[in-house]
């Protein structure tokens, strides 16, 4: 009990401290900084932990979004069913695209991965115009009907189906840090060869880390397009392919926190400069910039420890739980 | 079937932006060839050129000076960025300087906003003139493109092979601590070749304004075309990025020709073909580490 407690203590307090974020800021907010840290934990598994720099999210993101609207859209009504359907979608995609990508050499898994984002895109747009309803994009928000015990058509309630989500996903996310599996993931990054010399298959993990990784940016496809009521190709937008990288670093790649810490930062900066001085690609390009000549451990990656010692001072049991916690 | 007027101009056209893919790729291709960086900040010396192009097209009523000044200002920007940011960093993952160089890019495209607004510019077209070849009627600034396109290729193939600077910059590619072994100073030539490669980029943003309308986003929006010509091409070969810029020229021209909306994607699809076979592009070589 004690163990479970301890293992589940800094997933609970992060999110508790952004469900309490909600009684200060606007709904809208804090449902945008959830949906896009579900969106960068993806980038972040792989960037961090797998060592694949990838600026082609916006096409999974695009992959889940565009099939819960396609079953909002022309079949059926039941947001849960659509946020199902982004998920398989997701799996069948990065299944099929995987094979090939993960092969490659991590510079070129990145340039292939932003050219599957163009691909994606114009599909969407153009070639497919007749189905999604080009530049005007799938607008669906009366077809989603009203679920009985968590009505995710209303985005206060949304917010708690968004808020439980995260928590599963970072629980899942910190599972794996625990497993074998993780390991293995941390050790293709740093040796691949020394991983295959121990009998390990590099592809096989590699790929296994491609589609969970994507999956769960296509989850969070789906949930956009249900909070959003709306799908246009300009989700997949080639512009924007860098978003989820840049708040990878921003928060420390491969911390577990850092995804939360980047996208509350990113959207919170992003809000209040461009009202401040409106030119908002200069600040967020040169902090880019700034963080990785720093040493390129982003926020969390900078924070984490500090606290550690701080509360290592005070209080042994939560400090090493804490270490632990968010390694 | 299509006609052979349609078809011609069709090649034209294809081989012109073929000839702009080559001068936007080659910074790229030359800055990961010497130094194993991937330099996405190049696409900020081709909006820059394109937009010190149009001011100086409108103060003084002449293209060329203005592409020249592009060319001058944007090797100038690009030497302050190698000496302020890139010189730190060149003994780092690739993937870490592909994050670095977008942030300057980023930061870049702001300040532009900041000089320069958001309202796109249009430049003149200097040469309106067409001649006619084979019956078709053919701008005489595409054909220039072209020419300009492969002079550039003639002179970069003449400073690598003929001049001494140019040989260091090739044994460099080669290996770095033999040249280094023979005292020559890599750090410079590093900065030359950085500056060479900004001042290219920026002449591709001079010759394209033209073309298309000037705004800030204009870097952003090649940056995946420019990508594809160095993937298919292999990274760090100049003969490489040539023949895949002029072979990207055509699938777009040819595509669009046959369906509209191939343009943007035929490309695309193309490259995933070519990396199928051959997983390190065109002319590419195994991974080469420093």
């Amino acid at each position: 009990m004690l163990n479970a407690l301890k293992w589940w203590w800094g997933i609970l307090l992060a999110f508790s401290l952004l469900a309490c974020l909600r009684l200060f800021a606007p709904l809208p907010f804090v449902n945008e900084v959830l949906l896009f840290s579900i969106y960068t934990i993806g980038c972040n598994f792989l960037l961090g932990r797998v060592g694949f720099i990838s600026f082609g999210q916006p096409a999974y993101l695009a992959v889940g979004a565009y099939a819960a609207a396609f079953y909002l859209y022309y079949f059926g009504t039941n947001p849960y069913v659509a946020i199902l359907l982004g998920i398989v979608a997701g799996v069948i995609v990065s299944l099929a695209v995987g094979p090939l990508f993960v092969r490659l050499r991590s510079d070129y898994f990145a340039l292939v991965n932003l050219a599957l984002t163009v691909i994606v895109f114009y599909l969407m747009q153009k070639v497919l115009a007749g189905i999604t309803k080009g530049d005007n994009g799938l607008w669906f928000l009366a077809n989603i009907a009203s679920t009985p015990l968590l009505d995710i058509s209303r985005a206060d309630q949304f917010f708690i189906f968004a808020l439980l989500v995260a928590v599963a996903i970072w629980a899942f996310y910190k599972y794996l840090d625990d497993t074998l599996y993780g390991a293995c993931c941390l050790a293709t990054k740093v040796n691949e060869d020394k991983l295959h010399f121990l009998g390990y298959s590099n592809f096989r993990i590699r790929l296994l880390a491609f589609v969970i990784a994507n999956t769960t940016t296509a989850l969070a496809g789906a949930m956009y397009a249900i909070y959003l009521g709306l799908v246009s190709p300009e989700i997949a937008s080639p512009a924007r392919a860098a978003d989820p990288v840049v708040v990878t670093i921003l928060g420390g790649a491969g911390t577990l926190y850092g995804p939360l810490v980047g996208a509350l930062a990113y959207t919170g900066m992003k809000d209040v400069i461009s009202k401040l001085i409106g030119n908002w690609e200069l600040f967020i390009g040169f902090l880019l910039v700034f963080i990785m000549l720093a040493g390129e451990k982003g926020i969390w990656g900078t924070l984490e420890p500090r606290l550690t010692k701080a509360l290592f001072r005070k209080r042994d049991v939560a400090s090493a739980t804490k270490g632990r916690a968010s390694r | 079937m299509i006609d052979a007027q349609l078809l011609i101009s069709a090649v034209i056209f294809g081989l012109s932006i073929g000839a702009i893919f080559f001068l936007m790729a080659i910074g790229l291709s030359l800055c990961f060839g010497l130094m194993r960086i991937i330099s996405l900040d190049q696409m900020l010396y081709y909006s820059l050129g394109a937009y010190i192009t149009y001011s100086v097209s409108v103060a003084s009523g002449s293209i060329a000076l203005g592409v020249l000044g592009g060319m001058v200002v944007a090797g100038l920007a690009s030497f302050a960025v190698e000496r302020l940011i890139l010189r730190r960093i060149y003994d780092r993952d690739i993937a870490f300087t592909m994050i670095t160089s977008f942030g300057v890019l980023i930061g870049g495209v702001g300040v532009i906003k900041y000089f320069w607004g958001l309202v796109p510019r249009p430049v003149q077209i200097p040469l309106s003139s067409q001649v006619t070849i084979a019956g078709t009627e053919v701008p005489v600034y595409r054909l220039m493109l072209i020419a300009i396109s492969l002079l550039v290729y003639g002179g970069l193939w003449l400073f690598l092979n003929r001049t001494i600077i140019g040989k260091a910059i090739r044994a460099g590619i080669e290996s770095i601590e033999h040249v280094e072994g023979l005292g020559i100073n890599v750090y410079r030539l590093f900065t030359v070749t950085f500056i060479i490669a900004g001042s290219l980029s920026g002449l591709a943003g001079g010759l394209y304004a033209p073309l298309i309308m000037v705004d800030p986003q204009m870097g952003l929006d090649v940056l995946a075309f420019v990508f594809m010509v160095v993937i298919i091409g292999g990274l760090g070969s100049i003969k490489g990025t040539l023949v895949s810029a002029f072979l990207v020229g055509q699938v777009v021209s040819l595509g669009s020709l046959i369906y509209a909306p191939l343009a943007q994607m035929a490309p695309f699809a193309v490259m995933l073909l070519i990396l199928l076979i051959r997983p390190t592009g065109l002319y590419g070589t195994a991974f080469l580490k420093r």
